[in-house]
């Protein structure tokens, strides 16, 4: 079965974002303000750094990682990095951090702001994770929905926007949180029937509720529930239950 | 197909229960499905007698059924012998099953005590040891109040007439849509294993299983509305009474009777979904939940529980706080609590057991990878669930937020455990390399869970087994040696719950 995300290609893409621009990134020009390549720029620089300028502008707010300039250049290492480092000290490159591959060394235009691919997006701050920040926008959310009861994505939104005005999170990245907070059981996506406790809710809409913990079995408080070593385990061999030391520590034994 | 540690576990049971000679017999008929006494014997280098002493013992005790099959293309005939897995393991539920009948029916709790402890009874054999086993100084019951006591138990379905002893199956017909398959509407009609194919084949009608052991004596002046074998109208009285003394004397002296695990495997269920949504409760709804389940009427499947309003009122109104609750209140909470009524029986309302019994399932397989791997890992392996197809590395840290290198470690721990199976998928041009890593939920994650709870079960009797054997020896630390064969025991009869969530619900 195909994947259902694969990287597009950076050439068939020259706009700057193939997702939707997220909207605490105004700077994110919109399709009127595409940057277009500079002519006068071009004519001033040498060719090899006229190309590399070129093949860096076209692939936008994406980005080109080093090792697909040199393959698409025919450059060697050496070569490849002087020329960018030359545009960088020309301030016409600058290098970002992709967040997907911390290691790897990507080259953006100047005019062009860092995609969401390429910055992870709001939760990220300088390549990483700002757990932080989604820890509070979790619990922002957690709190709108005890308040309520039962509440859509929009009428969690409506509240964190009523209570923090500087919040700054949009509807979008309220589903996201909701959405990891679903898969958390923290919270359960119920669908509205318009009575009772939904009554406030057009039936049929998607809303969300605090969820009960989900009850384990007992499997989680036997040792072998959770040993690492089960598959090795058998009554005659060398791990065994008899000698079984997580055993022997739960029920506080000697053997 | 059962699994390897399944196996064992039935295995232990009946070790332990009739002893290694027994279960050796058991053992090659789980591993190698039907066989003949002929094969038998072959196999295990046994004599002839010690095979069919053990086959003996089992189908005393439900765990084998045998059954005729033809061989080669003659009219010849041989016997195989199949192990009933279902059955060597309800044999760890016994207590369940007798803790039920003890609040249900309390009167006839011996009498099911007998059958459990012998496999299968006629019912003067029943009578025999009930009044054997009358306590001392009280007065022996007479055999009509036994009679009764178990009338009670077949009416209720906790006891039923044993099935065929050898019903005639043939593999190659069965692939035929015969007149047996014809009750089962084609739509709903699910693929069923030999074994089922075999004992649905052996198996009494309905009407057959539950026929009560008819009254003939005086005072029984109903006998006719108990007895399923009533002549035809027309004849005289008296020959009806002939022939309702002959059905009696032969249900008493002859039928074999056997606990009914289908009734008890059901009851257990409703206990269990009853119990689990109960802990879920808004507050003042356990009246209305308690009052449906108590107002159940007996259902055709074992997969819903239906209760009429009128009996859900009436338990409400006998509980505390219930008489204040008005019907469209009553309703209204029935509905958040998925009862549902359909327009054809508007005042049936039905709960679908088995919709829970799912949702517990995957709460256990997920409550146990939090617990092992964290809940990074939980929330991982609940997305790829639900996605229900394979995700890609970066679209997994985009949809949960969290950390890339927690979820690359995440995805290896899972992968290791054997949850998940991950692909590469190779990618020729772009910046993001030359591969990238799709992940997606083993199929066999189920059973390789129901796998291991039989090889935690296994062990945790294989401790049992040792502190008992300990204890025997004898020793100073008795008394802590005795609470830590308690907390075994326990852990065991609590397991045996997941065991039945995932085995028999």
């Amino acid at each position: 079965m195909p994947p259902r995300k694969r990287p597009a290609p950076p050439l068939e893409d020259p706009t700057p974002a193939s997702r939707s621009p997220p909207a605490d990134q105004p700077s994110e020009p919109s399709d009127s303000a595409t940057p277009t390549i500079s002519q006068s720029i071009l004519a001033k620089l040498p060719s090899q750094e006229r190309q590399m300028y070129i093949v860096i502008f076209e692939a936008g707010s994406k980005g080109m990682w080093m090792q697909d300039i040199r393959k698409k250049l025919m450059l060697g290492p050496q070569i490849g990095n002087k020329i960018a480092r030359n545009l960088v000290s020309m301030k016409l490159v600058k290098e970002v951090s992709d967040v997907r591959h911390r290691s790897k060394k990507v080259f953006m235009a100047t005019d062009f702001q860092p995609s969401a691919e390429i910055t992870g997006g709001t939760w990220y701050h300088d390549g990483r994770l700002d757990s932080d920040a989604v820890a509070a926008a979790r619990r922002s959310c957690k709190a709108q929905v005890e308040r309520l009861g039962v509440a859509t994505a929009q009428m969690i939104h409506n509240g964190i926007l009523r209570d923090n005005p500087n919040a700054g999170y949009t509807i979008d990245k309220i589903r996201d949180i909701v959405r990891t907070m679903v898969l958390d059981k923290v919270l359960e996506e119920v669908k509205s029937t318009g009575e009772g406790e939904f009554s406030s809710i057009r039936s049929g809409t998607v809303c969300y509720r605090v969820a009960w913990a989900a009850e384990g079995g007992m499997m989680e408080g036997i040792p072998c529930g959770i040993c690492p070593r089960i598959d090795e385990c058998s009554p005659e061999g060398v791990i065994s239950p008899s000698t079984c030391v997580y055993y022997k520590k739960w029920l506080q034994m000697d053997f | 197909m059962v699994s390897q540690h399944g196996i064992l576990l039935a295995i232990s049971i009946i070790s332990d229960h009739f002893g290694p000679l027994v279960s050796k017999v058991c053992g090659c008929l789980l591993r190698h499905g039907p066989l003949s006494l002929q094969d038998i014997i072959r196999r295990l280098q046994l004599s002839s007698g010690q095979v069919k002493n053990s086959l003996l013992v089992l189908i005393q005790h439900n765990c084998v059924q045998a059954y005729s099959t033809p061989r080669g293309s003659g009219d010849k005939t041989v016997t195989l012998y199949l192990a009933i897995f279902d059955n060597v393991l309800h044999r760890l539920r016994f207590s369940k099953f007798l803790s039920l009948v003890r609040v249900d029916i309390p009167e006839s709790e011996v009498l099911l005590e007998g059958l459990l402890q012998n496999g299968r009874l006629t019912f003067d054999q029943l009578v025999g040891r009930t009044i054997s086993k009358a306590p001392e100084g009280s007065p022996a019951p007479t055999r009509e109040e036994i009679r009764m006591n178990f009338n009670k138990l077949v009416y209720a379905h906790y006891v039923e007439r044993c099935p065929r002893p050898e019903p005639f199956f043939d593999p190659l017909a069965d692939e035929q849509p015969t007149s047996t398959r014809k009750r089962a509407p084609k739509a709903v009609e699910i693929v069923l294993s030999l074994e089922q194919k075999i004992l649905r084949t052996a198996a009494l009608s309905d009407a057959e299983r539950f026929s009560e052991i008819p009254y003939f004596m005086e005072g029984s002046s109903n006998a006719n509305e108990h007895d399923n074998h009533a002549v035809a109208g027309g004849k005289r009285k008296h020959e009806d009474l002939e022939v309702d003394e002959e059905d009696s004397i032969i249900a008493e002296n002859e039928v074999l009777w056997r606990t009914n695990f289908e009734k008890f495997i059901f009851c257990l269920k409703k206990k269990f979904c009853a119990e689990r949504k109960k802990t879920k409760l808004k507050l003042g709804t356990h009246v209305i939940w308690e009052a449906f389940f108590e107002a159940n009427v007996t259902n055709n499947d074992s997969k819903t529980v239906t209760s009429p309003i009128n009996r859900i009122l009436e338990r409400v109104g006998q509980k505390e706080g219930g008489t204040s609750m008005t019907l469209d209140q009553i309703i209204s909470v029935l509905n958040d609590l998925e009862c549902i009524s359909t327009t054809r029986n508007p005042e049936d309302f039905t709960f679908d057991l088995n919709k829970l019994v799912e949702a517990c399932r995957n709460d256990e397989i997920e409550s146990l990878v939090k617990k092992k791997h964290g809940q990074e890992a939980y929330t991982i392996f609940r997305l790829l669930l639900k996605q229900g197809c394979p995700v890609e590395t970066d679209e997994i840290t985009d949809r949960t937020i969290l950390d890339k290198q927690v979820v690359h470690g995440t995805l290896y721990k899972l992968w290791k455990d054997e949850y998940i199976d991950s692909e590469r998928v190779p990618y020729v041009s772009g910046t993001g390399g030359s591969q990238f890593f799709v992940w997606r939920v083993k199929n066999t994650y189920r059973e390789q869970f129901i796998d291991h709870l039989y090889h935690t079960a296994l062990n945790l009797r294989h401790m049992v087994n040792n502190l008992a054997e300990l204890l025997l020896e004898g020793t100073k630390d008795e008394t802590k040696l005795r609470n830590r064969k308690n907390i075994l025991v326990l852990a065991l009869t609590r397991h045996d719950e997941s065991l039945m969530l995932f085995h028999d619900f």
